[in-house]
């Protein structure tokens, strides 16, 4: 199947679908005036426009039962679309287009109550149904965001990002992504060229090695690496902590930082990894830290900060944050829970 | 797990009658999981001392006792166990009446002075209302229940009314109504406030000091109070109800669902405290012609969580904020007390951002240091849109240029951002060594207009802030 196609086509259904709640905002000054009253969506045409509808409403099934239905909804609640934060709406080149008809409950009981639980929560709720099922836009948008899932897990990180960062980069022992997948126990151990390269370009024993790698999400490291690792820099700069060479391990898991600790004996390692994504979103990343690990460090001793990126914590405050968990970890000379019982 | 933070704060109320003091242990706690940046909110509030209420020492009718009620307090913390500097955050009040004496100013910051390092001076009769619904609880109780609750506060001197609606404060207005505008001296008039000598001659009631007292001129007098009161309630005003008017007339725009009465006067309705100490004034009077007037009866009366105290109470437990817990600040240059806000929007783009910050802050400059005296200000800083960190560098530099332009160079830098951004701007300008201190913090919601105090910086990272919506009317 061609992937690309499939999206292409649903997201042209979800705008459609986008377009006509906008048109639909508009409440229709007369139902029963006739002619040029209700909008149909001209699938024939090759310019894509709305064309005037009157008595062959029902002509069209799909747009018929469609705009009843979002007459109704509109009516309902008082322009949802007012209540939807901003900062959302405003990231344009994100994937995922923001759920424009928050609340798809036709008619809610309480639309102030629903609106008030919708806007707490990206998750799915009060996205209405249609008899048993989901109605089409929630299942639409549940296809897409899943299929941007898949997308993160199988995508790769651009090597110009990586060369404007200079990052070089390394590989671990999975070869390719299904082995990776398969595997978790290769994406832990470095390739032997890796090693040899790293031992011949990074410094040795620096204070805080820096690496990323796309985990599990290459989207993740693509839209957050930049912006969260410049910011991590300008904190360490300001509290004179020094950093070594960074660099790129793809295919990577959180414990492939264990070896860099066996061959670079850092004293804290920072490794900038992409999340396994989720239906909410396929870009966050976490940051682990981890006071000298080394082959058999134990998890409890490696810490995490998640959920960065646009809907989440913003990464340029992640960065800035991050150097006061370095230096933490360096004064105390522990991290995660060892850290937390010197700490007191 | 890590121990919960714990502060003291303290409220005192000094008012038109009573003076009154609470102190209050706030517990903080880290929210966030483990796994994520860390989020300090107060999680619990705990009442540790309550002081009697006390007569407002005063020297004469325009000046306050200041000695006795810098020693009152003094008494009450000895009494507490607490030391002024055990005091990390809270609110001193000066309301109703007393606001209007010659040394109510002085008062106020001598006491946030001597009474602890971060307590903050407030005033202004539209605080004490939103002040006192939040102590009495009908702020909480709108919140709960969504309903459009008006709390009004009656003292001696001032109604203070606050209207929230589903935990949103929908507006505020103030009446010269309390217990003490007619004082008694056995069974003679002492003291006639000027408003209801004004209110006296609309009803035309002739009324001196030294007279008899008599239901002859106190049941029109209170029967009048609570009239206007429900005419201000139902947003019907007339010109005639204007005599008793102080500020504004009545901002909120929707109808009042339920009605609750906290302060002195409320006391005398639903009698919380034990004492039934006579104030030889007409407080009981104006009490019962609330209860016997009719049309307050439309609406359903809910008992306040307190009477006498709601505006201590208030003060002392709901006027502190936390801020984000990712923040930049400079300790050496905390505490900063009572500056003004000045707010930029950014409409979610960058676009003429070197402009409008240059414009926000010559016009910044413009209110509030207008002489060039050095007087400095917050620029809060809304709207932003979602910042790369190429964004923040510009930023930085568009905001130190601005700020070239203030008088005092010597002033630190204070911005407040909505958005969770505090750390990375302010080490962004930081790095930029411009020479200045920065005081850099988020997630406050302040507006225009508003005042701040940012207290000192506590263990779990964070510092309380204090917002207060006027300090002084001139």
């Amino acid at each position: 199947m061609n992937t690309e196609l499939i999206e292409t086509i649903t997201k042209l259904i979800l705008e459609k679908i986008g377009d006509t709640s906008e048109e639909k905002e508009v409440p229709p000054i007369s139902s029963d005036s006739g002619a040029g009253m209700v909008k149909l969506w001209d699938h024939l045409s090759s310019e894509n426009h709305y064309m005037a509808a009157g008595t062959e409403k029902a002509a069209d099934p799909y747009s018929a039962l469609n705009s009843d239905e979002l007459v109704k909804l509109w009516g309902q609640a008082e322009s949802p679309e007012t209540n939807i934060p901003c900062s959302e709406t405003a990231v344009e080149d994100t994937i995922l287009p923001e759920l424009q008809t928050r609340i798809g409950v036709s008619s809610p009981l309480n639309a102030e109550a629903l609106q008030d639980s919708v806007t707490k929560t990206p998750a799915r709720v009060g996205v209405g149904r249609a008899g048993l099922r989901p109605k089409t836009e929630t299942w639409l948008r549940f296809r897409l965001d899943h299929g941007a899932a898949v997308d993160a897990v199988y995508g790769n990180v651009p090597e110009e990002l990586l060369e404007s960062l200079k990052f070089f980069s390394v590989s671990t022992m999975a070869d390719h992504k299904e082995e990776y997948i398969r595997r978790p126990d290769l994406g832990r151990k470095l390739s032997e060229q890796a090693k040899m390269t790293i031992r011949e370009k990074c410094q040795f024993k620096s204070k805080v090695q820096i690496i990323a790698s796309d985990g599990l999400s290459s989207q993740a490291i693509e839209k957050n690496l930049e912006d969260v690792y410049l910011s991590f820099l300008q904190s360490l700069d300001q509290l004179g902590i020094g950093y070594g060479t960074p660099f790129y391990i793809e295919k990577g898991r959180v414990a492939s930082m264990d070896e860099v600790g066996e061959i670079l004996e850092p004293e804290v390692v920072v490794l900038f990894i992409g999340e396994r994504p989720g239906l909410i979103s396929s870009e966050s990343l976490s940051v682990y830290l981890c006071y000298k690990p080394r082959k058999g460090t134990i998890e409890a001793d490696r810490m995490v900060i998640s959920n960065i990126h646009t809907g989440g914590i913003p990464p340029v405050e992640a960065g800035a944050y991050l150097g006061s968990v370095v230096q933490k970890v360096l004064k105390y000379q522990a991290s995660g829970v060892s850290l937390v019982h010197k700490e007191g | 797990m890590e121990r919960n933070e714990q502060i003291i704060s303290a409220g005192i109320d000094i008012g038109t009658s009573t003076t009154k003091l609470i102190l209050s242990r706030f517990t903080l706690m880290n929210t966030a999981g483990s796994s994520h940046v860390p989020r300090i909110e107060i999680i619990d509030k705990e009442i540790i001392y309550k002081s009697s209420i006390y007569r407002t020492p005063l020297l004469n009718e325009t000046l306050i006792d200041m000695k006795s009620v810098l020693g009152l307090v003094e008494q009450e913390y000895k009494k507490a166990g607490v030391r002024p500097q055990d005091i990390q955050t809270g609110a001193v009040i000066i309301t109703g009446e007393t606001a209007t004496k010659q040394n109510a100013e002085e008062m106020l910051h001598l006491l946030s002075e001597q009474a602890g390092e971060f307590l903050v001076a407030t005033a202004g009769p539209d605080l004490e209302g939103i002040i006192a619904g939040k102590g009495s609880g009908a702020f909480q109780r709108s919140k709960e229940t969504g309903q459009t609750i008006a709390n009004i506060d009656i003292g001696g001197g001032t109604a203070n009314i606050a209207v929230y609606q589903a935990g949103l404060l929908r507006g505020t207005c103030t009446l010269n109504i309390g217990g003490r505008l007619i004082e008694f001296d056995n069974d003679r008039v002492k003291n006639i406030s000027p408003p209801v000598r004004k209110l006296l001659m609309q009803l035309g009631i002739t009324l001196a000091t030294g007279d008899g007292v008599s239901f002859d001129f106190i049941r029109p007098v209170t029967e009048a109070m609570a009239r206007i009161l429900v005419h201000i309630l139902q947003r019907k005003m007339t010109r005639d109800d204007e005599v008793l008017l102080l500020g504004h007339p009545p901002d909120w725009k929707v109808p009042i669902d339920q009605i609750m009465f906290s302060g002195g006067v409320s006391e005398c309705i639903y009698g919380h405290e034990p004492s039934s100490d006579s104030y030889a004034d007409i407080g009981v009077h104006l009490a019962k012609a609330l209860q016997d007037n009719p049309e307050l009866q439309d609406w359903e009366w809910i008992p306040p969580a307190e009477t006498v105290r709601a505006t201590v109470l208030g003060a002392g437990t709901q006027t502190t904020h936390i801020s984000g817990a990712t923040i930049q600040v400079d300790p050496a240059r905390l505490p900063l007390k009572n500056l003004p806000v000045y707010q930029i929007g950014m409409d979610r783009n960058l676009e003429d951002g070197s402009q409008k910050v240059k414009n926000a802050i010559q016009q910044a400059i413009q209110v509030y240091d207008p002489a060039l005296e050095g007087k400095n200000f917050v620029l809060y800083l809304t709207d932003l849109p979602f910042l790369r960190f190429r964004d923040v560098q510009q930023l930085g530099n568009w905001l130190i240029d601005a700020y070239r332009l203030q008088p005092n160079q010597t002033n630190p830098i204070v911005i407040v951002l909505q958005d969770d951004l505090a750390k990375v701007l302010g080490q962004t300008l930081l790095a930029m060594q411009s020479d200045r201190d920065v005081i850099c913090i988020d997630q406050i919601l302040v507006e225009q207009g508003d005042y701040l105090d940012i207290g000192n910086k506590l263990q779990s990272e964070v510092v309380p802030v204090v917002i207060k919506t006027l300090a002084f009317h001139s």
